[in-house]
């Protein structure tokens, strides 16, 4: 019984392998992200034109298993998208089916995959519990050099320490030698500073076209293409800001190209890539590589027809619950529901929504325009002498854990209105007393304003905190100024006191006391 | 031992893969029939505007409200009429939190933002909203873009229940993360269950009972519809440490490894999933959740709950029972060929239209657009389905939408029925395990012809029962829509 019983196993196990279908696992598990096309959908990325699927299967293998977070390139262009981990779904055999697939039909050329290489890499890396980033695989698994256009790359090294390009042909090399590579880096000088490279090697164009050659670096270089230098990175300073793209149109065949380069103390690098007329990514010439900056999305949110914007999202440097207001006189506010505050203050553009209302949105968006200045931090709304009764949940790290623990404030967010023009009054209540806050905008002596009103009713007085944790000068005569340079004039009701021990401005009101404030950059 | 449970689930994914050719669903096929029953229409959005539709509310009037993804609210007059190229919207609202889930009430729209439950009203009648009252904002966020919020619509009580989805879908980091919560009409905050994930969506059926949709991860094998009874554990362990905020009794600490069944029988109040949804074989993730009690006018599923799917853009169909004190049912494919990942779901009741709405941001879909709103209508021809699979002490009814030929209908070489389970574990979802293959013993039909007996050998408490069904053709000679059901056997039924 029990040897008949593990034939049918064993037969049934020979069935399974025989029996997984890559097409059918990749057409119900992969498809919806990755396209039934392997071109990737909905802004997921492909595997058509990707280095990803092809080579080691352990890079894909580790993939699926574990699955991989934070930004990867692919195809030029980068993702940062998290692939869930499937190693707990998919059996080996499985998940040698999907990828054999996938290799098959969008990595052509890109061998099978077998249960047996799948078993080992699980194996391997059964300790493993988080996903994987583009960066270790990379490091474990690199991409194939590709074999590089530049031909006959041979460096003429220098030594001396020069500030602007010397005349070379004035100059004794000390060193002169092939690199079959043909890939430039400085490293081939055997030098760590104070030194410059003159490569030279015949360019190996694949077809006629344009041909789209970018050039960097630090310190300084020339770039010469058929005899014409057509780049130029002036003085001492990093690789990024002087980047040059330059087009060459040439013909097919071996073209000579000239890189001059002077290294200044150390830090040395060389970023020379091109990208040919049927390329879809440059392609590096240099062992330091171009970086694919991925196009960011703007989607400007501002004030428009004279009504002031809001915006409804992770707000940086206040708190989650945050609430812009982008007025149409070019001021601008975040109020902190959680704190019950206004906690930033800025000018210019509001807010930008490209971050946030594209891919998945994750994290904080800074305000987009300048001189952005934090109020305040903590509960805006005190009570004299008492914590207040309205309970939240506040969080704590202890080492790697939030610890999680009820706080007792004064006061409550209890939402907004907004007049015709979009103005908010913010409304926060706690026991026995309810506040108002509205912030309208004004042109006050040709000086853009944000006009307070400050409301209490109830049965106790309200200290309101209008800036905390922040230099405050004055006030005097009416008026105080933050640090940052934001002027907060006292137009009536009791005056905001400022007080040195905490470098806080605030203003207590008794029940149906109103304070009006005007808020206006020096 | 351990070589044999090491044998045991070889064997099990032997069965699995012999089960898959059969389980392979060729939707194509079934959605090319779909537009003989149902009518699917997109309904034009506001033109030049970005609407990743994500809540859907029913208003007086026959007007209807979205909530899109950026946080707008847009109202639209003639969503129900055969001319939508006349429809007209109107912003009622700008740059909310990501609203999920809204519904109108009293002449306010309520909208679950991420960081707070509001009341929207246009108190001066402009058609637009000016009073924003934050009606409860009791747990915590931090800014991952993971920590969704789900809001239904009001119970009898008028309470608006709400489910938490985890910090990054992994972890607890914020209080009240992995909860369900109601809210009271003046606001109160009462956490209601644990041992959430990743919810798509919440909504009741027509007792009331509050059921939300959970997706396939951690201690998810697969994703399901789960039913929300009070002081329940849902069975993910991450967001325990809230309990202790409001002095609750500690949620379980189920073992990595097991199978719910175990579990849930240690721990009583840990309520396993009502129905599960086969992991890339029922959609991959489940999203918003529609009762049906439109009393025939969406067709003959009574109800039924119609739950929508975002990876695959479809709709699955639930029936449910309760069976010694929980809640079981089998899951068929419905409704599928929507343009973008399906979120919110809603069914008019007295008109019997559908609404459904979507985006495939961040997370890719079948279908193709970046977002969608769409309706559904019933043409009035009843397909030739299972209408339902129904638990019994020693098998199976299975009640059908038609009379079924009775021939076929009694033979035994037309059903064939496959179980599995998943294992319950910390990492990331399951394959399907501890497979079996009852014996289909006898299958009776009933004098009306709609129903179909069946004695099954080999019943497994706790497993998915598939039902696969052969060439059984109704009366009039009609071939099935959909040949196969997935029944979660929580309970067997007593005698």
């Amino acid at each position: 019984m029990r040897t008949s019983s593990l034939l049918a196993l064993l037969a049934s196990l020979v069935f399974v392998t025989a029996a997984e279908d890559g097409a059918q696992v990749y057409n119900s598990l992969c498809v919806a992200c990755h396209g039934p096309d392997g071109k990737g959908l909905n802004g997921l990325p492909p595997f058509v034109g990707s280095d990803w699927p092809k080579g080691p299967a352990a890079r894909s293998i580790k993939i699926v298993l574990n699955g991989l977070t934070g930004p990867v390139d692919v195809a030029g262009k980068t993702y940062n998208i998290d692939m869930p981990p499937q190693g707990a779904v998919l059996s080996d055999e499985k998940i040698a089916a999907a990828l054999t697939y996938v290799r098959a039909t969008f990595a052509n050329g890109a061998g099978p995959v077998t249960a047996d290489e799948v078993k080992a890499v699980r194996a391997a890396t059964a300790k493993r519990t988080t996903p994987w980033t583009a960066e270790e695989l990379l490091k474990a698994h690199p991409f194939p050099p590709t074999k590089s256009p530049l031909k006959h790359l041979v460096a003429t090294v220098y030594e001396g320490k020069w500030k602007e390009m010397p005349d070379f042909s004035m100059l004794k090399p000390v060193l002169m030698e092939d690199f079959n590579v043909g890939i430039i880096d400085p490293a081939q000088s055997g030098r760590k500073e104070y030194y410059a490279v003159v490569w030279t090697a015949q360019f190996d164009a694949s077809e006629e076209g344009k041909y789209l050659f970018t050039f960097d670096c630090d310190d300084f270089g020339s770039l010469y293409v058929g005899g014409e230098r057509i780049a130029e990175v002036k003085g001492i300073g990093p690789l990024g800001k002087r980047s040059k793209e330059v087009p060459v149109m040439l013909k097919k065949g071996l073209t000579p190209l000239r890189v001059e380069y002077v290294q200044y103390g150390a830090n040395a690098a060389v970023v020379l890539a091109v990208k040919g007329p049927k390329d879809k990514t440059p392609r590096a010439l240099s062992n330091t590589k171009l970086k694919v900056v991925k196009e960011k999305v703007s989607i400007p949110i501002q004030p428009k027809d004279g009504v002031a914007a809001i915006y409804r999202n992770f707000i940086d440097n206040t708190t989650p619950r945050a609430i812009g207001i982008g007025f149409p006189n070019g001021l601008n506010i975040a109020y902190s529901a959680d704190d019950v505050a206004a906690e930033l203050f800025w000018n210019g553009k509001f807010m930008d929504g490209g971050h946030h209302w594209t891919d998945r949105g994750a994290g904080n968006e800074p305000p987009a325009g300048t001189n952005v200045i934090k109020l305040s931090d903590g509960q805006g709304i005190l009570l004299e002498g008492a914590a207040g009764n309205v309970v939240r949940y506040g969080r704590e790290k202890e080492g790697s854990e939030w610890k999680f623990f009820p706080v007792n404030v004064a006061a409550e967010f209890k939402g907004y209105d907004l007049d015709k023009a979009g103005n908010p009054t913010f409304r926060a209540s706690g026991e026995g007393f309810a506040v108002s806050d509205a912030w309208v905008p004004e042109e006050v002596s040709g000086k853009a304003t944000l006009t307070r009103t400050l409301k209490v009713t109830g049965d106790k007085p309200v200290v309101i905190v209008l800036a905390r944790g922040l230099a405050v000068s004055g006030p005097t005569d009416g008026v105080a100024e933050l640090a940052g340079g934001l002027l907060v004039r006292a137009i009536s009701g009791p005056a905001p006191k400022a007080n040195a021990n905490d470098k806080s401005l605030t203003v207590t009101l008794k029940p149906g006391e109103t304070a009006v404030l005007g808020y206006s950059y020096r | 031992m351990k070589h044999l449970s090491f044998l045991l689930v070889l064997a099990g994914l032997a069965a699995a893969s012999v089960a898959a050719p059969a389980g392979k669903v060729d939707t194509s096929a079934s959605e090319s029939r779909q537009s003989e029953f149902y009518d699917r229409v997109e309904i034009p959005l506001p033109a030049g505007e970005v609407c990743e539709v994500s809540s859907i509310a029913l208003m007086p009037g026959k007007k209807v409200a979205i909530g899109t993804r950026r946080g707008d609210v847009w109202i639209a007059e003639g969503a129900y009429d055969a001319d939508l190229s006349k429809i007209k919207w109107t912003k009622f609202a700008s740059n909310l939190h990501e609203p999920l889930g809204m519904f109108w009430k009293d002449g306010s729209i309520y909208a679950m933002q991420r960081p707070e439950f509001t009341r929207l009203t246009d108190k001066d009648g402009d058609g637009r909203a000016d009073s924003f009252d934050t009606v409860c904002s009791k747990w915590g966020i931090n800014g991952d873009y993971h920590e969704y919020a789900w809001g239904s619509e009001p119970d009898k009580n008028g309470d608006v229940w709400m489910v938490l989805c985890l910090t990054g879908s992994f972890h607890a980091h914020s209080p009240w993360r992995g909860w369900c919560a109601r809210i009271t009409p003046d606001g109160k905050f009462i956490p209601t269950a644990s041992g959430i994930r990743s919810p798509g969506g919440i909504g009741a059926n027509d007792k009331g009972d509050m059921f939300y949709t959970d997706n396939q991860g951690v201690w998810n094998g697969a994703s399901a519809l789960k039913w929300l009874r009070p002081g329940s554990f849902q069975g993910n362990p991450t967001g325990n440490k809230s309990a202790a905020l409001l002095d609750f009794p500690a949620p379980p600490e189920p073992t990595s490894g097991s199978r719910i069944l175990t579990e849930r029988l240690k721990y009583p109040e840990f309520v396993p999933p009502s129905v599960i949804l086969p992991h890339g074989i029922v959609g991959n993730s489940p999203s918003g959740i529609a009762c049906d009690m439109t009393k025939g006018k969406f067709g003959p599923w009574e109800s039924q709950m119609l739950v929508g799917e975002q990876t695959a853009s479809q709709v699955q169909r639930i029936n449910l029972e309760f069976v010694n004190g929980l809640y079981q049912g089998a899951v068929f494919h419905f409704l599928g060929g929507f343009e973008a990942g399906l979120i919110p779901v809603r069914m008019d009741q007295e008109d019997g239209t559908m609404f459904v709405g979507g985006s495939n941001r961040g997370w890719g879909s079948r279908g193709s657009k970046p977002f969608t709103f769409e309706r559904v209508r019933f043409k009035g021809k009843v397909p030739f389905e299972m209408h339902d699979i129904s638990a019994r002490h020693d098998g199976f009814e299975v009640t059908f939408t038609h009379p079924v030929d009775a021939v076929a209908a009694a033979d035994l070489k037309n059903y064939s029925m496959d179980t599995f389970t998943y294992i319950y574990q910390s990492s990331y979802g399951s394959p399907e395990v501890d497979q079996t293959t009852p014996t289909v013993k006898s299958a009776t039909v009933s004098a009306d012809g709609l129903k179909v007996r069946l004695v099954v050998d080999g019943l497994v408490r706790g497993h998915i029962h598939h039902l696969l069904l052969g060439d059984i053709k109704s009366k009039a000679g009609d071939t099935l829509w959909h040949n196969q059901g997935w029944y979660t056997l929580n309970e067997i039924p007593a005698k």
